[in-house]
């Protein structure tokens, strides 16, 4: 018991929604790219620049909020590039969202030698973060008020956007074209919508929302940049997205569950278990998780061998079945 | 009598092909006019034309009397002609009024008004007879209905002027016949009808006015009333041809094919035959008739060796057959002409000679010593090309070169030619023009009274008439049931493919 009250309390939970934050923001901007019928690898490299040029912006200027309109130039400008060799010159999605990826790697590490003189991270050059918002009359609400309080404003703009994205993609006529030029861009060209145009609208605000994403990984769940700082986190992004389907609701549920699984898995690091096997936990845990939930989307083979496991133990159900339903068809 | 629509001296080339020459077309506003002609033979150039998806390289289009250039789709339907294409465009995921109004969306302060846009589909229904809800999602609806919503994306965009291209070819009979009447709705609302089709009965029954299109040029513009079926064909066609029963002799001997108690799965996990029993004779035909989606295609797969079945048995010539592979089962002598060539019939991209060898390239005299004997396949090709009539260059020329006719006669060629005793042909004709048809059904018929038993898959009824010793009807994975193919009565198939058991005529049975 006493472990278990050191593992789920309220603390949890604002470690939850902090861990949340900056994937949920590179998945709803994914979410814009996978409604329009492009599988969008490149997630992990715009949040990445994001993230480095929202901290040089920020040195630079002495405001973190130049700083993350930097980091979403940076990220759009990735976004541009993805788009035109995507979109127009119709190469390879995957192929040109891993080579955005590489560069992105090779380009923040680099521009920090240059700049710094350092590998590694950079902190202090007089380097400030956003500033945690205190929500006013919040005392009164008691463990709630001190839940939903306290944090940096892109931690509230995520999950705001989620409603947003909803809204967005049932009721607004880009959202709607959006989701027709993804699911069927015949009945998009018959009525005119242009294709080429709503796929560049999408990836630039898909670039958008990872670039805020960066951005609040650098100046707000931290205040710093290190090498790699998205840490896969784009590529989860992604593994949601193909489960979700871009639908907001089930990205903001498989954004908490792989939160749930972080936050949990600082906190089983304070009960002495090795952190090697603890940070594996929420990769794990959201894998296992959209493994389960995308089944219907696995390979057929996969399927076909469940099936017929299933069939081979329902055989005597089976030979029932027929007579009763011939039965019932003839007159 | 004015005229809603004149084409004057319309000729469209693409290269050195005319695809329309000198085309001139007049249509009486408040009429049904129906367009006919092969496949190939302008009509959808034509109406591309009209629609402005295609600009004439000669000629004027004049709509309600005043002269109109029509640079885009968007112009046609600003002149109040609306278009409803034989494969619709629609989305799956969005309602029925989305549907409807996608493209011209109905908006409240920037956002769109779902109220609006289901109040406006339902009254537009309600107005032209089309009954659809408009709130449910397009994905589970029938094709019947998915045309309504084409019809009503037409109508919502003000169309005065309808164009339907083959409309029937994905309905029953009973969804046509609720079409016609719709039809018969608009032209009394004072609307204008252009209907494409090559089934003449529709074309009879249906139509005001009928133009015959034949290599490009308009051969004939009349009142249907004063022309008779055969008269169509022949200006289609430039010849006589006949559309009876093909003569024939019982000669049907022992069971060769034997189907019994099958069920099994699509590709969703549903169940797609549910029961399924018969059996065809050596020398018969038997066909199998149904709307596209009860069974037919499933069947085809299980009896062919490609998709497993979860229960019955097929037995050929006594054998049990049943969960071998393809290739067993053709080895085992069943032959098998696809539904759709282009994905299972034939290599697009391998020549004639290659498609020919496919399937038997391993065996002799076709192959010695696991090398291929080029001379033989070389000279069987050429004997195959002339047989079946073939038009290509040569043995090597690729199949994607070839017209869907020609394709599908290189199928039949291999098929026909695998030395079996069972063949199993899933819509023999589909998108092939009336003198290749008339070819391949003869073949078929050649090869039935050779002694082969025969299952045709088609969903084209008159086809089966002419063919088949029995027909079977399909309906939700069972065979609703058999109709002996001299005494066809095409309301009791009708019935039978829309699921309903038809009444026994003879009432005094009962009273006796």
């Amino acid at each position: 018991m006493e472990v278990l009250e050191r593992l789920l309390n309220v603390t949890l939970v604002i470690a939850t929604i902090r861990t949340t934050a900056p994937i949920l923001l590179v998945a709803l901007g994914g979410s814009f790219t996978t409604k329009a019928g492009i599988f969008n690898i490149g997630l992990e490299g715009q949040m990445l620049v994001g993230a480095f040029f929202a901290v040089i912006g920020t040195i630079a200027t002495g405001s973190p909020w130049l700083g993350v309109l930097c980091g979403i130039a940076a990220a759009l400008t990735l976004a541009l590039i993805f788009a035109l060799l995507v979109v127009s010159f119709k190469a390879n999605e995957v192929v040109v969202g891993l080579a955005l990826n590489i560069l992105a790697g090779g380009l923040t590490v680099s521009l920090m030698k240059a700049i710094f003189g350092t590998r590694g991270s950079i902190f202090g050059h007089g380097l400030v973060g956003l500033p945690a918002l205190k929500l006013p009359n919040v005392k009164d609400l008691g463990w709630f008020g001190q839940m939903i309080s306290g944090y940096t404003p892109l931690v509230y703009a995520a999950f705001i956007l989620v409603p947003v994205l909803i809204l967005f993609y049932n009721r607004t006529r880009l959202g709607l074209y959006i989701r027709v030029v993804g699911e069927k861009p015949e009945a998009a060209e018959a009525l005119g919508i242009s294709i080429t145009r709503i796929r560049y609208v999408s990836s630039l605000l898909c670039g958008l929302l990872a670039g805020l994403a960066g951005a609040h990984l650098a100046l707000g769940y931290t205040t710093m940049f290190t090498e790699n700082m998205s840490s896969g986190r784009g590529f989860m992004a992604v593994a949601i997205l193909i489960f979700s389907n871009g639908d907001p609701l089930k990205i903001l549920l498989g954004c908490l569950l792989f939160g749930f699984s972080d936050a949990l898995s600082l906190r089983l690091q304070t009960l002495g278990i090795s952190s090697y096997l603890v940070l594996a936990v929420p990769y794990l845990v959201a894998l296992i998780a959209l493994f389960a939930l995308s089944y219907r989307s696995r390979p057929r083979v996969i399927q076909e061998t469940l099936a017929s496991m299933g069939r081979a133990l329902s055989v005597k159900s089976n030979t029932v079945k027929p007579a009763a339903a011939t039965d019932a068809s003839k007159p | 009598m004015s005229l809603a629509i004149e084409l004057k001296s319309i000729t469209k080339r693409f290269g050195s092909f005319v695809a329309n020459e000198d085309v001139n077309l007049a249509v009486e506003s408040g009429k049904i006019h129906a367009i006919i002609g092969e496949n190939g033979a302008g009509k959808t150039t034509l109406m591309n034309v009209l629609f402005g998806l295609l600009q004439p390289d000669e000629g004027e289009i004049w709509i309600d009397g005043e002269k109109k250039s029509l640079p885009n789709p968007a112009a046609a339907i600003a002149a109040g002609i609306g278009m409803v294409h034989q494969h619709f465009k629609l989305v799956p995921s969005l309602t029925v009024a989305e549907n409807v109004f996608l493209g011209m969306e109905i908006r409240k302060g920037g956002l769109i008004d779902h109220a609006a846009q289901i109040k406006k589909t339902a009254e537009l229904s309600k107005q032209f007879g089309l009954q659809v809800d408009p709130n449910e999602r397009v994905g589970l609806l029938s094709v019947g209905i998915e045309q309504r919503i084409e019809i009503l994306k037409v109508l919502a965009r003000g169309a005065r002027i309808i164009i339907l291209d083959e409309p029937t070819a994905v309905l029953t009979p009973q969804e046509s016949r609720e079409l016609f009447q719709t039809l018969r709705g608009f032209v009394a609302q004072g609307m204008t009808v252009i209907f494409i089709s090559h089934h003449l009965e529709e074309v009879m029954e249906v139509s005001d006015n009928v133009s015959v299109l034949r290599l490009g040029k308009n051969v004939a513009s009349r009142p249907t009333a004063e022309l008779t079926k055969s008269d169509l064909v022949q200006l289609m066609v430039g010849r006589l041809v006949s559309f009876d029963r093909l003569p024939r002799t019982p000669t049907a001997g022992k069971t060769m094919l034997e189907v019994e108690d099958l069920w099994c799965r699509d590709d969703r996990q549903l169940q797609a035959l549910r029961g399924v029993s018969f059996g065809v004779r050596a020398g018969e035909i038997v066909g199998i008739a149904g709307v596209a989606g009860n069974g037919q295609t499933e069947l085809a797969e299980v009896l062919s060796g490609l998709r497993p079945s979860s229960h019955g048995a097929i037995r050929l010539d006594g054998r049990a057959i049943t969960g071998l592979t393809a290739r067993d089962i053709r080895a085992a002598g069943v032959g098998h002409v696809p539904g759709d060539r282009l994905v299972r019939g034939v290599d697009r991209n391998a020549s004639i000679a290659q498609n020919i060898l496919m399937g038997r390239q391993d065996k002799s005299p076709w192959s010695k010593h696991g090398i291929i004997d080029r001379g033989y396949l070389q000279e069987q090709t050429q004997t195959l090309i002339k047989r079946f009539d073939i038009r290509a260059q040569g043995p090597q020329s690729t199949a994607k070169s070839l017209s869907g006719g020609n394709i599908q006669k290189i199928v039949l060629a291999r098929e026909f030619t695998g030395g079996g005793n069972c063949l199993l042909i899933d819509q023999p004709t589909r998108g092939v023009d009336i003198g290749a048809q008339e070819q391949i059904h003869g073949e078929i018929m050649r090869q039935r009274d050779a002694g082969k038993a025969i299952l045709v898959i088609s969903v084209q009824l008159d086809e089966l008439i002419r063919l088949a010793d029995r027909i079977l009807v399909m309906f939700g994975g069972t065979i609703m049931g058999e109709i002996s193919g001299d005494r066809v009565d095409e309301e009791e198939i009708g019935m039978l493919m829309a699921g309903v058991i038809p009444e026994p005529r003879s009432n005094t049975v009962g009273a006796a």
